[in-house]
């Protein structure tokens, strides 16, 4: 992992909000049918949580293996809101972010614990939230799962329940956040974090408060998988324990990312839409059960092939493009 | 209720012996090579597997899977050495990563090939029920703990009086000094995971033969064995079958006294609790903060 200067990162924004406009508006104006836009919905879905478990990876040195608990959380979290409490659903989906991050400060001891420890840790975590989601039937609705809570509202006539509402929505809230990861790595505290992801212990003897700086990226890269979590129960309407808290939101984040490069900002994004495709229209219709041996093929292979992902082959050949002219300049 | 008890504990230290199994695969690994394999419970998964094929092609009592375990499990805990061992940067997350997907592998292969279904033995000799005074088992689970205690015998003086075993040791506690006394860190670690897959072996045919399996339970083996190896905290076999003992007790008391479905809870709150208040494990006295 390089650190890159500004210049590229400004030019990374811009290419990144040039890229998200012509991903608005390309669907409704080549008039994509609901069961595209749904497939689309979806995949955005899950680069959302791609992007929240890169940015804990990325920017947190951090390996996470159950973010299906945030995305658990922040989905039960903003229907039962909606449902029970009457909270417009425009402030239930933010509040469930807010509380899946509350749900990640009960993790934060494990925030001493090195590598494949907090990668466990947050595993079990995963695992207790799922059961006590289903364990707690007078709140959840327990195994038999939620269905009545209120969809998408209609902002200014528009309706965001409708699958181009949906769409428009999700793409909008992530670059909401791509926004904000931006803005992060390109701060100070970005700095600091690349650095603890070099060398945890040199990073410390410097003065940087690493422990303090790691629960910052798990409180907000929970935030985020509990937004996209709150988001998907509103757009399909129905949950229950074992797919809020599946290990497909696990998984398939951790796939779509390293696939993509995850230390790259756009390449989870790009990860999730590639790999969410594939599984859904190619995966599935050659192996209908077991097709995710395909996907773990796919990371294997990427592990082993091009640990930085799709981004990292790509970033290597413009790498050696640019050392070539800067070369040929000095 | 007391009786209940009893047999509970007695059930659950039946089972732990066999946890401890799984785990010691696990520990042997992460020893020599600081990484955890998250492909171990599948590895296990899939000796109860080949058991499951000896038993219902062939006829055989489970344990008549052994040679063909070892052969398949070993050599596919080779091959997972052989791609870690490709890993050059950032080894540790992407050794994770990469057992991981190894996992996901095996797990829909064995879905592939042998289908959803709960899988277990048949054979009337090990499902026969045996009394020990009040106390009840089957003989299946008596067989497979003694195989667990003979086998963490034979790993004990392995580690302990062999050339490899102290060679084992020695890498772990330091590679560079060890590989400045003329050991080859990568025999080591090809040792330690060939000896991985072998106790995955048994542990998989042991599991077969006193349980039921089916692919989704793979994942849980190796969770199962990372609960015990941080419950024993890091370096030796006694403290690894106490806590695997301790986890399997937890589950079966729960599963008397609460109910089933929480079986899995008591052993992940049991292992964070572990995590929070004695980092170091039960046990261990070396430290993994990092």
């Amino acid at each position: 992992m390089s650190a890159k200067p500004a210049s590229s990162g400004a030019t990374t924004a811009f290419l990144a909000g040039a890229a998200l406009l012509v991903a608005a508006a390309a669907p409704i104006v080549l008039g994509l049918g609901n069961y595209a836009l749904g497939l689309l919905v979806s995949a955005l879905v899950l680069s959302g949580l791609a992007l929240s478990w890169a940015l804990l990876g990325n920017l947190g040195g951090m390996v996470s293996f159950g973010h299906a608990a945030f995305f658990g959380v922040g989905a039960y979290a903003s229907a039962l809101a909606s449902a029970r409490l009457g909270v417009p659903v425009a402030v239930a989906v933010p509040l469930g972010g807010v509380i899946a991050s509350a749900s990640a400060l009960t993790m934060l001891p494990t925030l001493r614990l090195s590598g494949p420890y907090f990668a466990l840790a947050i595993l079990a975590y995963a695992q207790i939230f799922r059961i006590l989601a289903t364990e707690a039937t007078p709140i959840t609705g327990g195994a038999a799962g939620l269905q009545r809570y209120p969809a998408l509202p209609t902002v200014f006539g528009f309706d965001l329940s409708t699958r181009t509402g949906s769409y428009v929505l999700v793409l909008v809230v992530l670059t909401l956040f791509v926004g904000i990861y931006v803005a992060i790595r390109r701060s100070h505290v970005g700095t600091a974090l690349r650095a603890i992801a070099e060398s945890e212990v040199a990073t410390r003897v410097v003065g940087v408060d690493s422990v303090r700086l790691k629960a910052w990226m798990l409180i907000l890269s929970a935030f985020m998988a509990g937004v996209f979590g709150a988001l998907n129960a509103h757009v399909i309407g129905f949950l229950e324990p074992d797919y809020a808290f599946g290990g497909t939101w696990s998984v398939m984040p951790i796939i779509a990312a390293v696939f993509g490069g995850y230390h790259t900002v756009l390449g989870p994004i790009f990860g999730a839409v590639v790999i969410y495709l594939f599984d859904q229209l190619v995966a599935k219709s050659l192996i209908p059960v077991g097709h995710e041996i395909l996907l773990g093929l796919v990371l294997a292979a990427m592990v082993l092939v091009a640990p930085n992902g799709i981004s990292g082959l790509v970033g290597g050949v413009f790498d050696r493009i640019k050392g070539g002219r800067r070369h040929a300049a000095t | 209720m007391f009786e209940l008890v009893l047999q509970a504990v007695f059930s659950g230290v039946l089972v732990g012996s066999v946890y401890a199994l799984v785990a010691l695969g696990l520990a042997v690994t992460f020893g020599a090579m600081r990484i955890i394999n998250l492909a171990h419970g599948e590895l296990v998964l899939l000796a109860a597997y080949m058991a499951y094929v000896v038993e219902g092609r062939f006829g055989l009592n489970p344990w008549a899977a052994i040679p063909l375990a070892l052969v398949v499990v070993v050599s596919l805990s080779w091959v997972v050495f052989k791609a870690i061992d490709r890993i050059r940067e950032h080894r540790e997350l992407n050794s994770l990563i990469l057992t991981f997907a190894v996992g996901i592998v095996l797990t829909n292969a064995i879905l592939l090939i042998f289908a959803s279904d709960v899988r277990s033995t048949s054979s009337p000799i090990l499902q026969d029920a045996i009394s020990f005074g009040d106390l009840f088992a089957m003989k299946g689970e008596i067989v497979a703990f003694c195989v667990s205690l003979v086998l963490m015998a034979v790993l004990w003086w392995w580690l302990k009086k062999s050339w490899y075993g102290r060679a084992v040791r020695a890498v772990s506690s330091n590679r560079s000094a060890a590989a400045l006394m003329g050991i080859d860190p990568a025999r080591i670690e090809t040792a330690s995971f060939l000896v991985a897959g072998a106790l995955a072996s048994f542990a998989g045919i042991a599991l077969y033969t006193m349980s039921v399996v089916q692919p989704a339970v793979g994942h849980g083996f190796t969770v199962k064995a990372f609960i015990v190896t941080v419950l024993a905290g890091v370096g030796s076999i006694p403290g690894v079958f106490l806590g695997a003992i301790l986890l399997g007790v937890t589950e079966a008391l729960t599963v008397t006294l609460a109910s089933s479905a929480l079986q899995e809870l008591a052993g992940m709150v049991l292992f964070l609790l572990v995590l929070f208040f004695l980092p170091n494990g039960l046990f261990g006295a070396s430290a993994r903060r990092g």
